[in-house]
């Protein structure tokens, strides 16, 4: 009997779609081979453009419904555990390695769900000035974030490097080249889940094809590369950022609070207290 | 003439008119206070400061508002007005006295002969509260007596209860009483603590027909600050833009010293402009500010400070 | 009716002993620059050569950067009391000395001693306080672990406020450990100067400080010096850029505080009085040259007259003249370049179709000066709507509705900071959580607090300065 193989889709605007290109690359992972999305920059485009609106609704979801959608989110991964953990043992790993990987993605995910409604208390505060003003440093979220993926067969990794911008508010187009199967396989819960269309955009591909285009995409807030590029990557990606003085963080810390500081800008109001 | 909406006054405004003007009342103290304190921090020495001085006196109401005020007192401060220094002759008269309607007759007589006027406060100053008719009669009186200004009050209570209709017209009654004699009305900023009340009260008496509004009755511990009259002088601003009206500010209570009422004079130059650099438009209420600004007026001329032994009792 | 005119009151130089040149101060000691190079420095108001200061090489830098180094050994490992002691004292000897800063920084730099005397040098020292008392509290300052210096901080500050904008590069860089090498700007550097005098009064330990002065090639040259860790940049977007460019690829921190194009918006319910006072220091103050000043007003259709009648007539009472008469409420442009500057995209606004209102007023013969500047009938098209002037000139434009404000507000590549005018509180929040930008002022505009973080949204930078946000940026996390 055949086995029947599921074909991979990019995930943008909450559509599987094929690379507008129609081009794909091929995966090879333990002896079988998988055809994957090969992102073009119009599919870049097309997930900035989604990723934009997807910013607007997911932003102003209340942080109690982020929390809830997250949560929920830790509910659906449960729920399909047996299929991740196949996936990842299909591909080399462990059971037991596999299982620990499944369970720390889930307890992650219920960590970050319970920081939704949280953040802004530990990040953001009144201001004692020395006038007759009230004055609060509260954050917002940066906006689009591409967040390209490490490459380890991970779906824990992959979510390390989409949960703390996506806690805070911010949409995030997430990119993967090595994990794009544990991505491509996790867009499909993010469908049956409650995020609103464009506030996760899931796509595969080449980095170096579309490294000039993210960098330079004025509508990219910030990039967060999860994965050590070689230094010239690196520095033309710095280098494109520069032109519209776009945040680039190498490798940032996925650390308790610290990891959701990037993907925040603050904002200090003041007002005068009078009668 | 209650509830009679279609009562116009002296201005020709109706009271709709002057609904929709204190509707839009809104005031920030603190930006206000702001700038207030940010004129205070003007320099002004040597001749300037001479000039600014001069315009004080001559913007003076000389004023006591004393039950133990006799004929003999009276008759003092009137010299003092007349002549504030007797050995300055440069320094003009100020601009008037000011006392109780029953004095209003030897004040009169005292100042004879020269340009100094004389201001009854009336409507039962301080308090106001008596009948209508009480305070039409009070101020008949003074008016009878030869007063040539009148200094009334609001009526707090019915503006503190949100009765402005009763506050516009009993301004517009009193006015009527006075035809042609200048008519001050006191808004009595102390007890109206906000700076929004101070602005819908300046409208009020402003639309009611009064000549000058003024701060204080200078019988309560908060007389005039300089934040008031900043409230005061916006809504007279704002009224002359409606209605080409150039109301005069009188401040009083409070103002002691040559510093402070500089810094009124300041505040009236950069905002209003030279139109209101006159007693015409401006005066200050004073009983002790005339003293130290006669002092200054002669430290500047002699370079040395003077003893208060120096100028006449007023 | 009179006429009364203020005669001068000018504040007196005398308390000033300004030294025929300057050199750099490097590891505790004012030395000769390698370069040999020195330029004039003169005062903006009367063109009059106040001294002269060095153009520093690549072994300036170098010297600096070494000295810098070795201090931050001793500096880093001191106990955090000790550092907290020696910025309160700084901040002390900045208040006792402040007459002197404050002649000094509106003589090199033009703007009116009113407002250095009573804004920027109380200011200076208020940082220093505030910044104080973090030293050894870092550790409560934020629930991230193993917070540590940098290390050797390079920082490059603007002409506009320039000891002021030492002191917020300066006290939060030593509060968290970190040494400095500061490049204040070419056409003020005498009070940074003089502000290594305190640092050694204070017996600051040699190379924590180190100020070395120079241009834009000095500044590049610290830039892309190998052995700094992190650089901190207040200043134009276009050099920022080339900042952020030069150090792609390269472990350097970096924070910067960029152009701005803030919308002061005002709303049909606002209090108009206050609200003038508010758009007038908010385009004003400091001659315009303030990177968050409120420089597109944005004023809704129905009371759009109204408020330019009485617009026009509160700038008429604005002062402009010598920034040492205490009556001065417009000092010098700072430059002659910056008059050009601001000259040339005035008479583009006025081709382009904008009206312009300008104050009757006289100028002085000597010295670079422009009148305050209003324009109505503007596009938001027209480069005066668009390009930051820094300058006192304010562009206006209208709007019908809030949500209307919000989107003209937003419409900029910049994001430093926005006004919102307005008595109704709701829509204060309402607006003021829709507006990309890092400080909101409601009500009020132009306020600083030591205690109140300040940075931009999107091109005008990223990092904050001030507040307990401000210590991040000099800060990193130990691997």
């Amino acid at each position: 009997m055949i086995e029947i193989k599921k074909t991979y889709k990019n995930y943008v605007g909450g559509k599987y779609v094929r690379s507008e290109s129609g081009k794909t690359y091929t995966k090879e992972l333990k002896n079988e081979f998988y055809e994957l999305p090969l992102t073009s920059k119009k599919d870049i485009r097309d997930a900035v453009t989604s990723s934009k609106d997807g910013y607007k609704k997911w932003s102003s979801t209340t942080p109690y419904l982020r929390m809830q959608i997250l949560y929920r989110l830790s509910e659906m991964i449960e729920g399909n555990k047996e299929s991740y953990v196949e996936l990842l043992m299909h591909h080399g790993l462990t059971k037991q390695k596999a299982n620990k990987d499944i369970d720390e993605s889930i307890q992650n995910i219920v960590w970050f769900a319970g920081l939704a409604d949280k953040w802004e208390q530990l990040a953001g505060n009144l201001n004692p000035v020395s006038e007759e003003y009230f004055n609060i440093s509260h954050q917002n979220p940066i906006g689009v974030v591409f967040s390209l993926s490490g490459s380890n067969l991970s779906l824990n990794e992959l979510l390390m490097s989409i949960l703390p911008a996506l806690t805070v508010g911010c949409s995030v187009i997430s990119y993967s080249e090595e994990n794009s199967v544990v991505a491509l396989k996790f867009a499909e819960d993010i469908n049956n889940s409650d995020f609103p269309s464009g506030s996760l955009n899931i796509l595969s591909g080449k980095f170096e094809n579309i490294l000039d285009d993210v960098s330079k995409h004025v509508e990219i807030n910030l990039v967060a590369l999860h994965k050590e590029l070689d230094n010239n990557g690196l520095k033309s990606i710095e280098e494109n950022a520069s032109e519209s003085v776009k945040r680039v963080f190498s490798q940032p810390s996925i650390e308790g609070l610290s990891s959701i500081l990037p993907y925040l800008e603050t904002k200090t109001v003041w007002h005068p207290k009078g009668t | 003439m209650q509830n009679n909406s279609t009562v116009k006054n002296s201005n020709n405004i109706s009271w709709e008119s002057v609904l929709e003007l204190i509707y839009d009342s809104r005031v920030d103290s603190v930006g206000l206070k702001e700038r207030v304190s940010s004129l205070a921090t003007r320099s002004i020495k040597k001749d300037s400061k001479l000039q600014a001085l001069k315009m004080v006196v001559s913007m003076c109401d000389l004023t006591t508002l004393e039950g133990e005020d006799t004929e003999g007192k009276i008759s003092q401060m009137a010299a003092k007005a007349i002549n504030p220094d007797p050995s300055d002759k440069e320094i003009n008269s100020v601009a008037a006295v000011c006392v109780y309607p029953s004095l209003v007759e030897t004040a009169k007589e005292k100042v004879i002969n020269s340009s100094v006027k004389v201001a009854a406060v009336s409507s039962y100053f301080p308090s106001g509260q008596v009948p209508m008719d009480s305070k039409i009669l009070d101020t008949q009186y003074a008016i009878d007596a030869g007063a040539d200004e009148i200094d009334i009050v609001i009526n707090r209570k019915a503006f503190l209860e949100g009765d402005y209709r009763k506050v516009f017209d009993e301004i517009v009654a009193l006015k009527e009483v006075c035809k042609n004699v200048h008519l001050k009305t006191i808004l009595e900023v102390g007890d109206l603590k906000t700076y929004e009340n101070i602005r819908k009260a300046s409208l009020i008496s402003l639309a009611a027909g009064s000549d000058f509004i003024k701060t204080s009755t200078g019988k309560l511990s908060i007389g005039s600050s300089r934040e008031a009259c900043y409230v005061m002088l916006k809504a007279v601003l704002d009224y002359k833009s409606l209605t080409g009206i150039s109301a005069g500010i009188k401040v009083a209570g409070g103002i002691r010293d040559s510093k402070d009422a500089i810094r009124y004079l300041v505040m009236i130059n950069e905002e209003m402009g030279d139109e209101w650099l006159s007693p015409d438009l401006f005066r200050f209420g004073a009983s002790s500010l005339l003293d130290d600004v006669l002092k200054q007026i002669k430290k500047l001329k002699t370079g040395a400070y003077q003893a208060g032994y120096y100028f006449p009792r007023g | 009716m009179v006429n009364w005119q203020y005669l001068e009151s000018i504040e007196s130089r005398e308390i000033l002993n300004i030294r025929s040149k300057y050199t750099n101060y490097i590891g505790g000691k004012f030395i000769e620059p390698n370069s040999k190079k020195y330029i004039e420095t003169i005062s903006p108001s009367t063109e009059e050569v106040l001294s002269k200061i060095a153009i520093s090489n690549q072994n300036d830098v170098n010297k600096a950067v070494k000295a810098a180094r070795s201090g931050f050994e001793i500096w880093s490992n001191l106990a955090p009391y000790e550092r907290s002691k020696y910025l309160f004292k700084l901040a002390r000897l900045i208040q006792e000395r402040s007459r002197e800063f404050a002649v000094l920084e509106s003589l090199d730099g033009g703007k009116p001693i009113k407002e250095s005397r009573d804004f920027d040098i109380p200011q200076v020292a208020a940082n220093f306080f505030y910044f104080a008392g973090w030293a050894d509290k870092i550790d409560l300052s934020w629930s991230t672990k193993g917070l540590k210096p940098h290390g050797v901080v390079g920082q490059i500050i603007p002409w506009n406020f320039p000891l002021l904008m030492l002191a917020w590069k300066v006290a939060p860089a030593l509060a968290t450990g970190n040494t400095v090498v500061l490049k204040p700007a070419e056409t003020t550097s005498l009070t940074a100067l003089l502000f290594a005098e305190i640092c050694d009064q204070a017996g600051l330990p040699n190379g924590v400080v180190n100020i070395i002065t120079g241009d834009g090639t000095t500044g590049s040259l610290i830039v892309n010096h190998k052995d700094i860790n992190k650089i901190a940049f207040t200043g134009s977007t276009q050099v920022g850029k080339l900042i952020q460019k030069s150090l792609a690829g390269r472990e350097v921190g970096l924070t910067l505080e960029l152009g701005g194009k803030a919308a002061n918006i005002v709303y049909e319910d606002a209090a108009i009085d206050q609200a003038v006072e508010g758009v007038v220091n908010g385009i004003f103050f400091n001659q315009g040259h303030v990177c968050c000043a409120g420089s597109r007003l944005l004023i809704q259709e129905s009371v759009h007259d109204q408020f330019i009648s009485k617009l026009e007539k509160r700038m008429q009472a604005l002062r402009v003249g010598n920034p040492l008469d205490k009556n001065t409420d417009i000092g010098a442009i700072n430059s002659k370049e910056q008059l050009n500057k601001i000259t040339n995209l005035v008479d583009e606004g006025v081709a382009d179709g904008g009206n312009i209102f300008q104050t009757e007023c006289e100028l002085p013969g000597n010295g670079f000066w422009f009148k305050p500047t209003l324009f109505t009938d503007v596009q938001p098209s027209y480069s005066i709507a668009r390009e930051e002037i820094f300058g006192p000139v304010l562009t206006t434009l209208t709007f019908r509705t809030p949500d209307e404000a919000v989107e003209i507000a937003n419409n900029t590549e910049y994001g430093l900071s926005a006004g919102v005018w307005t008595e109704k509180g709701s829509k204060i929040l309402w607006t003021a959580d829709r507006l990309e930008a890092g400080v909101v002022w409601a009500n009020t505009f132009n306020k600083f607090d030591p205690a109140s973080p300040f940075g931009g949204y999107k091109e005008s930078g990223f990092g904050r300065e001030g507040g307990r946000h401000g210590l991040l940026s000099y800060l990193k996390e130990s691997s």
